[in-house]
């Protein structure tokens, strides 16, 4: 192949149990695979058998940047890792994006990626620059928080350089720890940071003085301006008296200050609120913040989130005037709605939220929690709507009397979250060492009946005006807990919105609501309302959903921005202003369809996933009636996957894809493979 | 350099940043990367003559320009004067890549730290460059970096 543009034309083989190096050619995978998740995909098929472990040494990181990282198309600089992951029930193959810089600078340092292999001997980290890959001791960092590792790397190798590094958690193997670059983005989700840690890798630090050649830089700068939408508006510091969800905010002692940051390399999204002197978890020194999404949930957990109309939060249904990215509401970056859209009135029309009652709303300890877990490196989502919400419902139902935790469970004290969180992260005694595996491991070694499925009393429906019962484990699907899901927090979107997320939900192998909010027209919207588990269109937009989640992890871009449903190419076009490789908006479905079906080839293939084990594992969250007393019946959600498979061309009894599924999207040996072992016909 | 010796300086147009209150800095790079591109058709860090610092863990992000000095120590200490560094008609000084050796003179001379021209090193010695801000003086819509900074908070002084 010619020169490539965009990509930088080499993937390391890294093997840390012998610290050698071998390079593998990007355009050994390019076009057919474009980048990111999609080449991931493919190198952990050929490359990593059935049966591996997460922590095994033979478990792989595979990370990849895309083709428009560094290139100045917006949003490019999210890149993904792959891996059997240790925070899925059970453990499978999953995936974990990240922003920041790193993705960027490993590029300009010479690389497109790297598959990361073995298990080094002793604490090691990495230091890439220019093209050469140096294994060093991680001994003086290894103990050190997220921050005085990022710290420690600075002072050693330069400020330029860029790194991503894993706390304490990692290194205890907690299943939940997160890799983290200094501006606290974290690939969390999978559990990937004890993955290096099995791997004693502490960090990677890289520095390039190279550069990224986008093909087409006409196109690049025009969508630099077609695609700040909502509006880069200029944003000063501001000056906030309260903080947190609409309609339950907490007054803050003394105000803070609001500005707003974009997360990485070149991107045109504010997708951080920068908080200033916020109180900090380990020094007396007052340190900035950044907010994500979850971050409100830290600071006030009495009430669900409040944004309602029959989209939900998080604008799931859109129409051509208010289309806002899923999330954005919360973190208030979207632009004032447009009131002439004729369904203006339904689409924002308030739901009342749930009153949850989990704890009372305290600035500082929201704070000092979010501080925790990014310093810990830590999965927050999993803190904070699971861990947390778990104790606190469990003591109100006595279901914690007989446990000892060396310290009385009080989720309103700072004094207990920074107890409980020091003895996971290090393990300490039976119940650390027990959390620390998880809460889905540790509820089922508890004994999930009592420590699970015990029922909450707290929470009141302000739609049906009486207490709704919910469990006192938020647990979703595959050992994670819910998200947009209809039930606990965020349980407050409607039933035509939270079908669709527990299928998103039900495919995937880990929370999948990071990447694949759920997006749907409200044309659409209006068609399926009644009855969302009989419609053809709610099985259309999931696969839709599915298949540009992988577009968006393989391009890259990010969910703010992808997808605009009311600009179908603009995924396209970014890949072709980046690499001058001519693709339509069909052959780029075509490759999300083809990433996402290796995807399905290697849960088949590695978890022995089928139908009978995804109904199963989704169903149980659904028994629980959402604000509107909702459920779904074993009919209607059958109904539902029976149309998602259909539309997917896979076999409805197994879940399996059809051969020429494979076929028509050029996957004939992955097919070939299976078939040996009779998972596909 | 010391705050009172810069304040004795004194400065042509160049590019600056709007305080906090009026535009906070979003940190995202667009400007140094527009900046490469529109210059040298790359995005890469020794490419871009504009400078972020980034608070790494504050994300409060402050950009360093060239100042376009009204004396051009970097022009003056060029060994290329007038054809690599030159000196346009409203005094910016500004790079003929063509004829720049990179032997970095206008690097150390630069009175800022850090200095306000980058340098592109390679093996070979040819293109070796020194790259500075030009103001983007042959560009028809201006500065690249104010027209494309998306929360504006750049401007010409
Ligand atoms: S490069 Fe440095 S010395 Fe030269 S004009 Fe700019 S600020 Fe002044
Ligand atoms: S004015 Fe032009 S040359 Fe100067 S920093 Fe801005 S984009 Fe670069
Ligand atoms: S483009 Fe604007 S917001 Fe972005 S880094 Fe540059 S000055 Fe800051």
């Amino acid at each position: 192949m010619d020169k490539l543009y965009g990509y930088v034309g080499k993937i390391a083989r890294i093997n840390l149990t012998d610290s050698t190096v071998a390079f593998i050619s990007t355009s050994d995978y390019v076009p057919k695979y474009i980048g990111g998740r999609s080449i991931c995909n493919k190198i952990f098929w050929d490359e990593v058998k059935p049966g591996t472990k997460a922590f095994d040494p033979e478990n792989k990181i595979i990370y990849m940047t895309g083709p428009t990282t560094a290139t100045g198309i917006p949003t490019g600089g999210r890149t993904v890792f792959t891996s059997i992951a240790p925070n899925s029930f059970p453990e499978q193959y999953a995936w974990s994006g990240i922003g920041g810089w790193f993705g960027a600078e490993v590029k300009f340092a010479g690389f497109d990626g790297f598959i990361l292999e073995g298990k080094a001997p002793e604490p090691t980290y990495l230091y890439i620059e220019d093209g050469e890959i140096k294994f060093l001791s991680a001994r003086n960092l290894w103990g050190k928080l997220v921050h005085d590792t990022q710290r420690k790397l600075e002072e050693i190798h330069g400020k330029d350089v860029k790194s991503i590094v894993i706390g304490p958690a990692g290194e205890n193997l907690m299943r939940n720890a997160s890799v983290t670059t200094s501006n606290d983005n974290v690939a969390a989700k999978a559990g990937l940071g004890a993955v290096f840690g099995s791997k004693n890798l502490k960090a990677i630090t890289v520095r390039g003085a190279g550069v990224v050649v986008p093909a087409d830089i006409k196109k690049v700068l025009e969508l630099r301006l077609k695609m700040s939408h909502p509006a880069m508006i200029p944003r000063p510091v501001i000056n906030e008296t309260e903080h947190g969800l609409p309609g339950a905010t907490t007054i803050v002692e003394g105000g803070w200050q609001r500005a707003q940051v974009a997360c990485s390399h070149g991107c045109n999204q504010h997708c951080m609120c920068l908080m200033l002197d916020m109180k900090s978890a380990f020094s007396e020194e007052k340190v900035n913040h950044v907010e994500k999404c979850v971050s409100p949930l830290a600071f006030n957990m009495t009430i669900d989130v409040p944004y309602g109309g029959p989209g939900g939060p998080g604008g799931t249904f859109q129409t051509e005037q208010n289309h806002y990215p899923a999330c954005k509401m919360l973190s208030r970056e979207v632009d004032p709605p447009d009131t002439s859209d004729p369904y203006f009135e339904q689409e924002f029309a308030p739901a009342p939220s749930d009153i949850l009652n989990y704890w009372k709303h305290d600035f500082d300890k929201g704070s000092i929690i979010n501080d925790l877990c990014n310093e810990y490196g830590i999965d927050k989502w999993d803190v904070i709507i699971w861990l947390l919400p778990w104790l606190a419902m469990g003591k109100n139902e006595g279901v914690f009397d007989d446990i000892d935790f060396g310290m009385e469970i009080d989720v309103e004290s700072e004094k207990f979250i920074r107890y409980l969180l020091d003895m996971i992260v290090y393990r300490k005694g039976y119940y650390g060492n027990l959390l620390a595996e998880g809460m889905a491991r540790a509820i089922r070694t508890l004994g999930k009946e009592k420590f699970g499925n015990t029922i909450y009393h707290g929470r009141y429906s302000r739609i049906l005006d009486k207490q709704i019962d919910i469990p006192i484990s938020l647990e979703g699907a595959w050992g994670h807990t819910v998200h947009w899901q209809g039930r606990g927090f965020q349980g407050s979107i409607a039933k035509p919105a939270w079908v669709a997320t527990n299928l998103h939900q039900m495919n995937a192998t880990r929370d999948s609501q990071t990447i694949q909010h759920h997006h749907d027209t409200f044309e659409h919207y209006l068609e399926l309302k009644d009855d969302p588990c009989r419609s053809p269109l709610t099985a259309k937009a999931v696969v839709m959903g599915e298949n540009m989640a992988e577009i968006k992890d393989s391009v890259t871009c990010c969910d703010w921005q992808s997808p605009n449903l009311f600009w179908p190419e603009m995924e396209a076009e970014m890949f072709s202003a980046a690499t001058g490789i001519p693709m339509t908006k069909e052959e780029l479905l075509n490759v999300g369809e083809r990433s996402r079906l290796l995807y399905r080839a290697i849960m088949i293939n590695h978890s022995g996933r089928n139908r009978q084990m995804e109904v199963n594992e989704i169903f149980a969250i659904m028994q629980y009636p959402d604000p509107w007393g909702e459920t779904v019946t074993w009919d209607e959600w059958n109904d539902l996957v029976d149309l998602y498979y259909a539309e997917r061309g896979w076999d409805k009894e197994t879940g399996w894809p059809a051969r020429e599924v494979y076929e028509r999207l050029g996957l004939d040996e992955i097919a070939d493979e299976l078939a040996e072992s009779g998972k596909c016909r | 350099m010391e705050d009172n010796e810069k304040n004795q300086r004194s400065f042509g147009r160049h590019i600056v940043q709007t305080s906090s209150d009026i535009s906070f800095c979003a940190g995202c790079n667009a400007c140094g990367i527009v900046c490469s591109l529109v210059h040298d058709g790359v995005v890469g860090p020794s490419y871009n003559r504009i400078f972020m610092e980034k608070g790494t863990q504050s994300m409060v992000t402050v950009i360093h320009t060239c100042q376009q000095c009204a004396d051009h120590p970097c022009y003056e200490a060029c060994a290329r004067k007038d054809q690599a560094m030159c000196l346009d008609e409203n005094g910016t000084v500004f790079i003929n890549d063509d004829f720049c050796i990179g032997c970095k003179r206008c690097i150390k001379a630069c009175v800022f730290d850090p200095p306000r021209i980058n340098y592109v090193k390679s093996t070979d010695k040819t293109k070796r460059k020194a790259k500075k801000c030009d103001l983007c003086h042959t560009r028809l819509e201006g500065p690249a970096c104010v027209q494309y900074c998306q929360v504006s908070c750049l401007k010409l002084s």
